[in-house]
């Protein structure tokens, strides 16, 4: 047992080794990973997480489009007006116009706007604005990050994630990340405001044709799967129950009672009137852009006159393909972003998965490659392998701690990390030198007394060392410098595990040397 | 058996107005170099398109160079091929309209895009201020930290401008080979404080906490110091090479700025350092 004790520091590092090796070679083992991920999945042999420029995919920053007057005394019932008269004097869509009576702003989401003219829109309004600055609200902004989130899991994006990135007295900008597609494909499902709106068209009096905007994006209450159905590609959609008995009045009285005759290819959106005499037709559109214009059916019109439709609020939204359809579903589901986001001022990586696996091979041959120099430095310099192997062996163990650790957390590695591992196997030789040296350089050590005396004065040196490297590293955790902050990350709990547990456990490997030779 | 001994250096041949020029006299270059770049080019190093705004592409192709040049409309800044991958090239852009130079690589014959990157003029700035800041907080830690740990002016102060001069040698060297500074750069240079203290304590340690001759720990602690920072250079200098061959260019950025810099710490640690460190033992001390 004794023997146990002296050597506690041994059999810690032992335990953690034994802890890491099942974190990173058992399958399930990280909390939240699902049992066919990681070392289960195939082809896989451990629980590591890898980053999009390790395993592929697309990660975009970039800020919100917008701009902010503050300061703005908006009146709790005037929201809407200032909204409306805004956008108007603009000529930009009410949708990209905000005002706020709980934060007393007035954003617009328009690239082309410029300062004097949002003020002039203001002051035409009554409204003084106090300042005007760019960027958006915090309301905003995650609000954004919301839609975004539904977005990506609406879409299939497997583990994407989005994230809000505030820049120390700078900008904000969101940050997506999307592991299995490419810049395109994301920006495309970004760049999508899907904006649903549904509007009746039919005739008045004067024989023209008038567009009345029926449902809008809110009022809906479920949305189901795109389909290939017997009348073609379609979503079935539910209206929200507080809305439909309105729609199915508006409907009925505006002559959608019955089966309506429309041919879809008279229909222009920006000229109603150019449907010929009966025609009655229902149209949504998706960001201004009618996506589905089609007759009511029998049984539709005949449930909007006699209220059967309010007890059962379902219709289809055919549309002329299933893309057409999957992309109404998407817009539908995800809602729509109360803001875009600003492509042209991105910062933006993308790795084929091709390419990024090579890059994992490549770094794990470099890594290699670098525990091999130093090995021979070492063993060159001490020229006795017992005093060499115990020093790489323990700097290797560090490594290994270290890759059980990010695979327990599940954060994903990426280059700069790596990298980071290459740092820390250089401090942690570092520190295992100046042990080695202190304890063997400075004459024979006789007595377990003599060596802890040395040990912890070599200890000192390598705790300053180790403070001054957190501290050195500790700026780059804190600011949103690219993959910077991963690999601070990284090496800061190196330098932790090494302090902490390595490098005692090579005092002790070094005591039954030292000591044994007497 | 093949074995190298930290050679040990006489230092009481040289006096410390000799000892100290050689590493005064390079820091003084360097800053020279630095100073001149940022008088003629308006900024103290090249900002790479981190710090500038840029884009970055990796395509594989059969095509020549001077034909991935002409693919693009955007005028291209660099073709870089891979040693180790034929065919492969990282070809760089000052523009930062990443679409559209995607959009011409993958319309043209033969170039296939395997990966990209962009950062916007706006981004660029914000990582040139974030990165003096993360480098100024940095040094004023480690400054702080040093102040603490000996409690003495003049060793304090050595570790603190060896730390600077190491800094500021290899962002000469930077100029002077024309690498552009990214952000794979700024991480190095952090890391260099780490390192360039490690052997400064040590050396401080020795000499003033330890019983024996001054020359005696000196060389001691050099015996460490040495065969730590040889290390150190040894496996930085594995990645960058090994880095550069399969294109990383993050790992290689860090791998040779860490040669560099930990090559200037062996000559500024045990000339600048030892110096001032003896100035304070036999002089200073006194006063």
């Amino acid at each position: 047992m004794s023997a146990l004790r002296e050597n506690w520091r041994i059999a810690l590092l032992v335990v953690l080794l034994l802890v890491s090796a099942v974190a990173l070679f058992v399958p399930g083992t990280p909390p939240g990973a699902t049992p066919d991920e990681g070392a289960a999945a195939e082809g896989q042999l451990t629980n590591l997480q890898f980053g999009i420029q390790l395993s592929g995919g697309t990660r975009i920053r970039a800020p919100v489009v917008g701009m902010t007057a503050e300061g703005v005394a908006v009146g709790f019932q005037d929201e809407s007006d200032v909204t409306e008269a805004v956008a108007a004097d603009l000529g930009v869509d009410p949708i990209d116009v905000r005002a706020s009576n709980e934060t007393q702003t007035v954003e617009v989401f328009a690239r082309n706007v410029t300062e004097s003219e949002f003020r002039a829109a203001l002051e035409a309004e009554g409204y003084q604005p106090e300042t005007i600055r760019d960027g958006v609200t915090d309301e905003t902004r995650s609000q954004v990050v919301d839609s975004v989130q539904r977005r990506i899991t609406e879409s299939a994006l497997s583990g994407g994630s989005v994230q809000e990135v505030a820049v120390p007295g700078g900008q904000t900008f969101i940050s997506i990340t999307a592991p299995d597609r490419d810049r395109g494909e994301l920006v495309s499902i970004l760049e999508e405001r899907g904006v649903v709106r549904v509007y009746a068209v039919y005739p008045v009096e004067n024989g023209s044709h008038v567009r009345e905007q029926v449902l809008d994006q809110d009022e809906f209450a479920g949305i189901g799967t795109a389909r290939e159905s017997d009348s073609g590609p379609g979503v079935p959609v539910t209206v929200e129950e507080s809305a439909a008995e309105e729609f199915a009045t508006t409907m009925a009285t505006n002559g959608f009672d019955s089966q309506t005759v429309c041919n879809p290819n008279n229909y222009n959106h920006s000229n109603p009137s150019s449907l010929n005499g009966n025609e009655r037709c229902i149209v949504a559109t998706l960001n201004g852009e009618p996506v589905f214009v089609a007759p009511v059916t029998q049984g539709l019109g005949e449930s909007f006159a006699n209220g059967d439709f309010v007890n059962d609020p379902t219709f289809v939204m055919s549309t002329s393909s299933m893309e057409e359809a999957r992309e109404v579903e998407l817009s539908l589901k995800s809602g729509r972003l109360p803001a875009p986001l600003d492509f042209e001022n991105d910062d933006s990586l993308s790795l084929d998965p091709a390419l990024a696996e090579g890059f994992q091979q490549n770094s794990l041959i470099t890594g290699i490659l670098a525990v091999i120099a130093v090995s021979i430095v070492v063993y060159v310099r001490y020229g006795r392998i017992e005093v060499a192997a115990p020093m790489v062996v323990t700097a290797l163990s560090e490594v290994f701690l270290l890759l059980g650790f990010v695979s327990f957390v599940q954060y994903p590695l990426n280059l700069s990390h790596l990298a980071g591992f290459i740092a820390v196997i250089g401090t942690g030789v570092d520190d295992l030198i100046i042990i080695g040296d202190e304890i063997l350089q400075q004459g024979e050590v006789r007595t377990g007394r003599v060596f802890e005396s040395r040990f912890r004065k070599a200890f000192w040196v390598i705790g300053a060392a180790a403070a001054t490297t957190i501290v050195a590293m500790s700026p780059l955790v804190a600011l949103p410098l690219g993959d910077l902050s991963g690999f601070a990350i990284i090496t800061i709990v190196g330098v932790l595990l090494g302090v902490l547990v390595t490098r005692p456990a090579y005092g002790d490997i070094l005591r039954n040397l030292v000591l044994d030779e007497d | 058996m093949v074995e190298y001994e930290v050679p040990e250096v006489d230092y009481t041949q040289y006096t410390n107005r000799q000892l100290v020029a050689i590493p005064l006299a390079v820091l003084v270059l360097a800053l020279a170099v630095i100073g001149g770049w940022w008088v003629v080019t308006g900024a103290p190093v090249t900002y790479g398109i981190d710090f500038t705004g840029g884009s970055e592409i990796t395509v594989e192709t059969t095509l020549s160079q001077e034909e991935i040049r002409a693919t693009f409309d955007e005028p291209v800044s660099s073709v870089q091929g891979i040693e180790q991958a034929e065919n492969r090239y990282i070809i760089t852009f000052e523009s930062s309209d990443i679409d559209d130079i995607r959009d011409s690589a993958e319309a043209a014959d033969g170039m296939t895009v395997l990966g990209s990157g962009s950062t916007s003029p706006i981004f660029g700035e914000e990582n040139r201020r974030l990165a003096v800041l993360g480098l100024a907080v940095a040094f004023g830690g480690m400054s702080l930290l040093a102040f603490v740990f000996f409690r003495t002016f003049v060793p304090s102060i050595a570790i603190v401008i060896s730390a600077f001069s190491d800094i500021v040698i290899p962002l000469a060297v930077m100029n002077v080979l024309g690498i552009k500074l990214s952000l794979g750069i700024v991480a190095a240079l952090l890391m260099l404080i780490g390192y360039s203290v490690d052997s400064d304590i040590l050396l401080n340690n020795h000499v003033l906490r330890r019983s024996g001759g001054f020359y005696e720990s000196t060389y001691r602690a050099m015996r460490t110091g040495v065969t730590m920072t040889v290390t150190s250079i040894a496996a930085m200098a594995v990645m960058a090479v090994t880095a550069t061959l399969f294109g990383i260019d993050l790992m290689a950025d860090i791998g040779l700025v860490l040669v560099l810099g930990l090559s200037a710490d062996l000559m500024n640690t045990y000339m600048l350092n030892v110096t001032l460190l003896r100035w304070y033992k036999y002089e200073g001390v006194n006063r």
